[in-house]
């Protein structure tokens, strides 16, 4: 019997199985029906789904089309801000350089944390030389904290007399004490380096370049006698002398012609500047040549 | 050739290192480059200075060249020399200086010479117009020591000379005579600042030490160099006292500037002050005479050391004005009195 029971529980499980058989082939004998009903359902389906997606594509083709339409309208904003910008920054770099360029006015200046620190940039003859500084602090008494003027300038008076009661005054007149001491001292510097072929020894001068005294001749090679000439500039702010004498170097009664020549280049001195009068000294020669060759 | 002279060019020539003889030779300009290659400078020194005293004496030199060769030989080696600091000064309202080079070196030759017999003044003009001058004193019945002068710059048409320290104090006022009649000065006074950087001196009473100025052209600010204290170098470095670091530093650029400091070796200080103390009492508290001492700062680069002083945290920042004021006063002699 206890074969029997085992039996009986497989046999449970047995019938068990057949039960499930059955189902499964009852199923089978209707799945055609259930298979075709499941895959018209499911092709229905592909078919929406199909449908939707094509909607949808056509929606995100039309939706792309107007964009770019409407990107068409806005790109006008968008340079409009870029120029803005680009036209700011313009702008900044213009006045940056219309400061730095106020330099060739002679007289500039910028704003520190102390007060202002004034540029004075000197010329000659439209030759750009030296520049000058000097800050100031704005607080009472206004005065100088430190600056490039030379020690010969006589910065502390002028300062003194002006500095508190007329700055501009004061500024005009350091401005032109420079710009003639950098215009005399050009001078000096074109006769020493342009014309030494003239001079018979050295240039004597001095720092303020206002007493020159040197020994020349009006042609570099020639016979002519040698001269001597002293310019005094009594007045700084002048770039011509004020006091030239000019004599035949050992020589103290002179001809009636020789006197002429003499006062004539007395007269050069006291009115042109010192390197152009040298100038007309080379052309009279270079003339003098070619009238020999021709 | 006189013995002393061709002493003295020996003496001279001596002093000269061998590796600038070439170059102060050709500074000095008496001897031709013809002249000078015929000397072997490849001998032992002794022997290339009898050969170089033998060709001066040939071609004749005198006194005065040798004393020309002594100055090229000091302005080569200027530091070897304390310089003082005269300062002239004229009536105002006076003509505008018209300075003559040549006149003034007459003129000063003459007030020396009208006052000494014997003097040796020699001359040689330098760059920015100014001219150095050498005088060997004499006296009324001794020749001039040809072995201790002194030298003079100074700068055409600026109120300041420089003037080399010398033991003979005694001939200083005409120096200083000869100097201001001859400038066409009426009066001129020691200033209290002495160094052996000459250019330094310069820089201090002409003031040129601080030339960086603030332009539109100048495009870096001013503000970006430290003093050596870079905070963000390593982020496992922690500062304590950012702040305060900070503070010293910022103070200490607003004292001493950006540019490099004019070279003195010393600042002297001496005080005759009473004694101030806190505390009630004490045996110096009731003296009522002032207390006299002297305080000296000596350095290599005295100004650099104080500019150091307080990022190091030896000090506190600000300085005392005592020591900061001393480029701008033109000074580092100091007397120091109770008001």
């Amino acid at each position: 019997m206890a074969g029997t029971l085992v039996r009986g529980l497989s046999v449970l499980a047995h019938l068990e199985r057949l039960e499930t058989r059955m189902h499964r082939s009852r199923k089978k004998l209707e799945e055609p029906q259930t298979v075709q009903a499941e895959e018209t359902a499911l092709v229905t389906e592909i078919q929406k789904l199909r449908r939707l997606r094509d909607k949808l594509r056509a929606e995100v083709k039309r939706r792309q089309a107007g964009v770019k339409a409407s990107t068409a309208n806005v790109e006008p904003d968008q340079t409009w801000e870029i120029t803005e910008q680009e036209v700011l920054e313009r702008k900044w770099e213009n006045l940056k350089a219309i400061l730095q360029a106020y330099r060739f006015t002679g007289l500039s200046g910028r704003l520190t944390s102390r007060g202002v620190c004034v540029c004075i940039s000197t010329a000659f003859e439209g030759n750009l030389l030296d520049s000058y500084f000097m800050d100031l602090t704005m607080q009472k008494p206004l005065r100088i904290h430190r600056h490039s003027v030379p020690v010969f300038i006589p910065l502390e008076e002028l300062s003194a007399k002006y500095l508190e009661t007329n700055i501009q005054h004061f500024l005009f007149t350091v401005c032109e004490y420079l710009n003639a001491y950098s215009g005399r001292k050009y001078q000096a510097d074109r006769l020493q380096s342009d014309f030494a072929a003239f001079l018979a020894g050295p240039l004597q001068r001095n720092s303020l370049c206002n007493l020159l005294s040197f020994t020349y001749k009006v042609e570099p090679r020639g016979q002519s006698f040698p001269l001597c000439a002293r310019l005094l500039y009594k007045d700084l702010t002048r770039t011509l002398p004020t006091d030239v004498t000019v004599t035949y170097q050992g020589m103290d009664a002179l001809s009636t012609s020789w006197e002429e020549q003499r006062a004539s280049q007395e007269n050069l001195f006291r009115t042109k500047p010192l390197h152009h009068v040298f100038t007309s000294f080379a052309r009279k020669g270079e003339m003098l040549d070619m009238s020999l060759v021709s | 050739m006189d013995e002393t002279v061709a002493e003295f060019f020996k003496r001279t020539i001596l002093k000269i290192p061998m590796t600038e003889m070439m170059t102060i030779l050709k500074a000095w300009g008496f001897l031709s480059e013809n002249q000078l290659q015929t000397v072997n400078f490849r001998q032992r020194k002794e022997s290339l200075v009898q050969d170089l005293v033998l060709l001066c004496e040939k071609k004749r030199a005198s006194l005065n060249d040798a004393a020309i060769l002594d100055i090229v030989y000091t302005q080569f080696h200027r530091h070897q020399k304390v310089w003082d600091v005269f300062r002239m000064s004229r009536e105002p309202g006076e003509d505008i200086d018209l300075f003559d080079m040549e006149q003034f070196k007459r003129s000063f030759k003459k007030i020396l010479q009208r006052a000494l017999k014997n003097v040796t003044i020699s001359f040689r003009d330098a760059e920015e117009n100014a001219v150095w001058i050498r005088i060997a004193w004499g006296s009324q019945y001794r020749k001039p020591n040809q072995y201790r002068p002194v030298y003079v710059v100074y700068y055409s048409q600026t109120p300041y000379a420089f003037t080399s320290s010398s033991q003979l104090r005694s001939n200083i006022p005409l120096l200083g005579q000869a100097l201001t009649i001859a400038s066409k000065h009426h009066q001129i006074m020691k200033m209290d600042l002495r160094s052996r950087y000459l250019d330094s001196l310069k820089a201090i009473v002409f003031k040129q030490y601080n030339q960086t100025f603030e332009t539109h052209n100048s495009t870096t600010p001013l503000q970006e160099r430290s003093l050596g204290l870079d905070i963000n170098m390593d982020s496992r470095i922690i500062h304590e006292n950012r702040i305060e670091k900070e503070r010293v530093q910022r103070v200490t650029q607003e004292t001493f500037g950006y540019y490099p400091q004019p070279r003195l070796e010393f600042a002297q200080y001496k005080l005759e002050t009473k004694f101030k103390s806190d505390l009630n009492g004490g045996i110096l508290a009731e003296r009522e005479e002032p207390l006299r001492c002297l305080i000296k700062f000596s350095s290599p680069h005295l100004l650099e050391a104080l500019k150091a002083l307080a990022p190091a945290g030896i000090a506190d920042a600000p300085l005392s004005p005592l020591l900061t004021c001393i480029p701008n006063k033109g000074m580092n002699y100091f007397k120091i009195r109770d008001k």
